[in-house]
């Protein structure tokens, strides 16, 4: 074979490897290097859909969606003429740190990658920052949703507030929901119980993006998907009802509940201290979460579902309700009291000290006697009067549709021979136990959940806050001449010149109600009052107002309550 | 005066001669149109955010009218000429490549010559040089000197000059330099057994980075030693040598490599090495090639490159960007067309039987030869990246010149012998 045939023969198979390889990754490989390309460079973007809207039973707007900004910085379009002093002074982020950051940034592989500068800066800092975008090259700005709560009733424990998911192992409430790092969530109140309904479904768009971060539009062969927004909420709260509340709360500690008794539906829902939802948007700041947790007055602690108080003389409904329906006391049965009562070597007192006189049930509702109830329980099968208490939803959650309810304790039998022995406990526990002291304890709402079926004679719905949602139906039937008592009884709390509840009074509606004071061992008593307001023959208002150390029941709870009643006459109707 | 112009006169007879004939040898060229047009039309896209004058595409024209224009004047060039004062272009060859040791640093290498505002490579036509003296010297033999001390002789006229460019640090084109002896010394007629114990140490070398393609490859020298060597006094030092190769190639490693070429060598080994550094050049260029399939993604669609994930793709990587964009159909053309251009000047060399004209076309042969395998082997994580272009396809202008000059004066010998 000639030499030139040789080298040629030599080069051809050169070549020939060559083109093998090349074959080898175009043909046989081609499809992992395709979706390796398209990893490079087609990203998705998700497009976040805005969180539902949150609405009052008026369709006034309480809490809404606003944007707030994560400034960032790409290291390698920052050039001699960046401004730091006016980054600075805008964020508050020190010059040098700045210089810092971008300097390291751009000795790094990813100098075109942003590098996070400042999160969460509102719109007023980054138009500022907008303004002089010529003397800040290589700045950008990304979105990032928050709340803003534009009305003034604040509404904090009910709202609640959101968070971002951090890392994907955290709790994150909704399981079934798709999260992704960054997102955010509704991590208490109605933005968690509602989250599946808020938070509505986020697009994604798949978009052509260069080495250097820059968007060359649409990727052409994958459409993706819209975002779905996030549905409206209508609460059935009254914002201007709310916020009345929340301003007759003011330095003072207490949960107030306003329902509306047929529907269950929930009105106002005040627990104070509250915080201000308005104080951070994001993730909590550590240092306000500290406080708010430290704080003795604890804000953080709903008061209205997890405050557990004694129910003190709102609870003698109960009894009489009891004695009522099981007939075992007639009409003129009657107690006379002194202001003290002795069982075996134990005292027990009367608030008034003077003592009632000779006492009926009526008398002694709204007269608040304890000689009087004393006396009846001691006539009462105690496995009935937890059973009554049961009746009135007591020692049970409401359902109300928030987390973290507490069900309270009606202590019955098999309890108090747990808790002090079977001889460890007589008749002198119930004598506590029926004026609403010692072992028992109550949340606000159960309390107004009691007027609810008072007001009703025993047709309401469970309490709930979602306006025109199908709640649950609670019957408690009793004897219609026992409904006709506890009505009576109540307005007469009222409405009688001896009404330890005159001060709740409304004149020209029907106002019913009943006071109690509960004894407390921290300091001033609780003040209790419950009661709800009749227009045209139908209840339109129950509400149970709890102020802690607001002393006996007559004074802070039912001036509160009088000025709701007010508010209710003129502007509630069903 | 007279005798001045005279002296003239005869310099310039030396240098120049009007041809008998200018043909175009369209198996050499028309492979170059072609290659030109993929070059420009891969520029023209990726240069489309730069203004029309200062585009490589733009640029890249004006370089092949100034490249078409020196093929022309090369035709006035007495090829004798290179023959006759080789050994001169030898020594200025070294000269100039050694001045570049005292010349400013250009990033991080001394490549460059630079005369006040102007600079050259000079190892770039140097290349060419390289050629002509090593054709002299093989073509001056008339089977009067020892085989094997022709061979280490050509291959140390070879290495010097390897050697000064590789300290530069230019490895590409100390990889061109020590190649293109080879070829040379094989066209001349050198026993192949020779050839191959030259090489073998440095498969040695190389092979000795994993002890099982050691193993094979002492296997494989070992019977071409057994077949090819007689005398067994020879052949167990060759062996023992090449042993002792394998067992210096760490100390070479160490001592003699720069750490970026290091870094390239292993990132050819493992290119997931380092993703983000150096193997960042050979994934992309890989993912591209694989990317483009069969018919590529359209001419100014390939989006590894239009979206910069390819780094230097007007010149190192111009292949990749082709693979991308045109598929293994333009690669195939490629190949193709510099298969026959490389055909066409082999059967050329064959047939002159002027031993110095037909060495120097195996020569340029050669060149052409090795930019195009090096750089199209880096291109798919075949070889380590060196920085050498692709012949008529990279962007760049001295490089595209000599390439042109040595098609000029591959087609002036043609000419002038056949």
């Amino acid at each position: 074979m000639p030499k030139f045939k040789k080298v040629q023969l030599v080069l051809a198979g050169i070549f020939t490897i060559l083109f093998f390889r090349f074959y080898h990754l175009q043909i046989y490989q081609h499809s992992k290097y395709e979706e390796k390309a398209g990893n490079n460079s087609v990203r998705k973007i998700s497009i976040h859909a805005p969180r539902g809207i949150i609405y009052d039973r008026n369709g006034i707007p309480i809490v809404d969606n606003r944007q707030i900004y994560d400034l960032a910085v790409i290291p390698f379009d920052v050039t001699s003429q960046f401004d730091y002093q006016m980054v600075s002074k805008q964020t508050g982020v020190s010059s040098s740190e700045l210089q810092e950051k971008i300097t390291r940034g751009k000795e790094s592989f990813h100098r075109f990658r942003p590098v996070p500068i400042k999160r969460h800066i509102d719109f007023e800092t980054r138009s500022h920052l907008e303004e002089n975008k010529l003397s800040l090259p290589g700045t950008i700005f990304s979105e990032f949703p928050a709340r803003t709560y534009p009305d003034k009733a604040k509404l904090t424990h009910v709202l609640g507030y959101l968070r971002v998911v951090m890392d994907m192992t955290a709790s994150i409430p909704n399981q079934g929901l798709e999260y992704k790092l960054g997102d955010v969530f509704g991590f208490s109140g109605i933005e968690r119980i509602y989250e599946s309904i808020l938070r509505g479904n986020d697009g994604t768009e798949f978009r052509l993006v260069d080495i250097y971060g820059i968007d060359h539009g649409v990727y052409q062969d994958n459409p993706g998907q819209q975002p779905v927004p996030g549905k409206a909420l209508h609460l059935s709260i009254d914002s201007k009802l709310q916020s009345l509340i929340e301003d007759l709360f003011s330095g003072k500690k207490g949960a107030a509940i306003c329902m509306m008794p047929t529907s269950g539906e929930v009105l106002a829902f005040v627990s104070a201290p509250d915080y201000d939802l308005n104080s951070f948007a994001g993730p909590v700041p550590i240092e306000l979460w500290e406080g708010w947790n430290s704080d003795p007055e604890k804000p953080l602690i709903n008061r209205g579902i997890q405050g557990l108080y004694p129910p003190g003389s709102t609870f003698k409904l109960l009894a009489a309700a009891l004695a009522k329906e099981d007939g075992v006391v007639d009409k003129n049965w009657t107690v006379n009291c002194n202001g003290v009562y002795t069982l075996g070597d134990r005292d027990f007192h009367c608030w008034n000290d003077a003592g009632h006189g000779t006492v009926n049930m009526d008398e002694a509702i709204y007269q608040s006697c304890n000689i009087y109830f004393y006396q009846l329980i001691q006539k009462l099968s105690y496995k009935n009067w937890t059973g009554m208490a049961e009746k009135f939803k007591f020692g049970v959650s409401s359902g109300i549709d928030l987390l973290g309810e507490k069900r309270g304790l009606v202590p019955g039998r098999s309890y108090m021979n747990r808790k002090y022995g079977k001889w460890g406990w007589a008749t002198g526990n119930l004598l506590t136990f029926v004026i609403g002291q010692g072992d028992v304890l109550v949340t606000p709402v159960q309390v107004a959940q009691m007027m609810n079926i008072i007001a009703t004679r025993g047709n309401t719905k469970t309490p709930h806050l979602l306006l025109d949602s199908p709640a649950e139906k609670i019957s408690v039937s009793l004897k219609p001449l026992t409904w006709d008592f506890l009505q009576q009884s109540t307005w007469d709390v009222v409405n009688h010149k001896e009404g330890t509840g005159k001060a709740a009074k409304v004149i020209g509606s029907e106002v019913h109600g009943k006071t109690g004071t509960a004894q407390n061992p921290h300091g001033e008593d609780h003040s209790w009052f419950a009661g709800y307001l009749v227009k045209d023959n139908i209840p339109i208002l129950s509400l149970a107002v709890l102020v802690e150390h607001g002393g006996k029941g007559s004074v802070e709870a039912a001036i509160i309550s009088h000025k709701i009643f007010k508010y209710a006459q003129k502007n509630i109707s069903l | 005066m007279l005798r001045k112009t005279l002296v003239y006169n005869n310099i310039l007879s030396k240098i120049f001669q009007v041809p008998d004939k200018i043909v175009f040898r369209w198996g050499i060229l028309f492979p170059v149109l072609i290659l030109m047009c993929i070059s420009l039309i891969t520029l023209k896209y990726t240069s489309v955010n730069s203004s029309f004058f200062s585009s490589t595409f733009t640029k890249q024209i004006v370089w092949f009218g100034l490249g078409s224009f020196v093929f022309v004047l090369a035709q006035w060039i007495r090829i004798q000429y290179f023959q006759e004062y080789a050994f001169h272009f030898y020594g200025i060859l070294i000269i100039f490549i050694a001045i570049t040791y005292i010349m400013p640093v250009i990033g991080g290498s001394q490549r460059w010559v630079i005369v006040g505002p102007f600079s050259f490579q000079p190892s770039e036509v140097g290349k060419l040089l390289l050629v002509f003296v090593i054709a002299r010297v093989l073509a001056d033999q008339k089977g009067n000197m020892n085989e094997i001390k022709l061979l280490l002789l050509i291959l140390f006229m070879a290495l010097v000059p390897a050697l000064i460019v590789f300290k530069q640090p230019d490895f590409g084109t100390a990889i061109v330099y020590g190649f293109i002896a080879l070829p040379m010394l094989y066209w001349s007629g050198i026993r192949s057994y020779y050839l191959f114990s030259v090489i073998a140490p440095i498969i040695s070398i190389i092979s000795a980075f994993n002890i099982y393609i050691f193993s094979i490859w002492m296997g494989v020298l070992v019977m071409v030693i057994y077949f090819n060597q007689p005398k067994i006094t020879m052949g167990v030092p060759q062996f023992i040598t090449n042993i002792g190769c394998g067992i210096l190639s760490p100390f070479i490693w160490n001592n003699f490599l720069y750490s970026h070429q290091k870094e390239r060598i292993l990132t050819l080994l493992n290119p997931m090495r380092d993703p983000h550094g150096a193997g960042y050049q050979v994934i992309q260029s890989i993912i591209a090639i694989g990317s483009g399939g069969i018919w590529g993604k359209g001419i100014g669609k390939g989006t590894q490159t239009q979206l910069r994930y390819l780094p230097v793709r007007d010149t190192d990587f111009i292949v990749s960007v082709i693979g991308e964009e045109m598929g293994l159909l333009g690669i195939a053309v490629i190949l193709g067309v510099f298969f026959t251009m490389l055909y066409w000047m082999i059967v050329y060399a064959g047939i002159i039987s002027n031993k110095f004209s037909s060495l120097t076309l195996i020569g340029f042969a050669s060149i052409l030869f090795i930019h195009l395998i090096v750089n199209m082997g880096m291109t798919v994580g075949l070889l380590p990246v060196t920085g050498l272009p692709a012949p008529f396809l990279s962007y760049g202008g001295s490089f595209l010149l000599s390439c042109m000059l040595i098609l000029a004066l591959s087609t002036n010998i043609v000419n002038h012998h056949i």
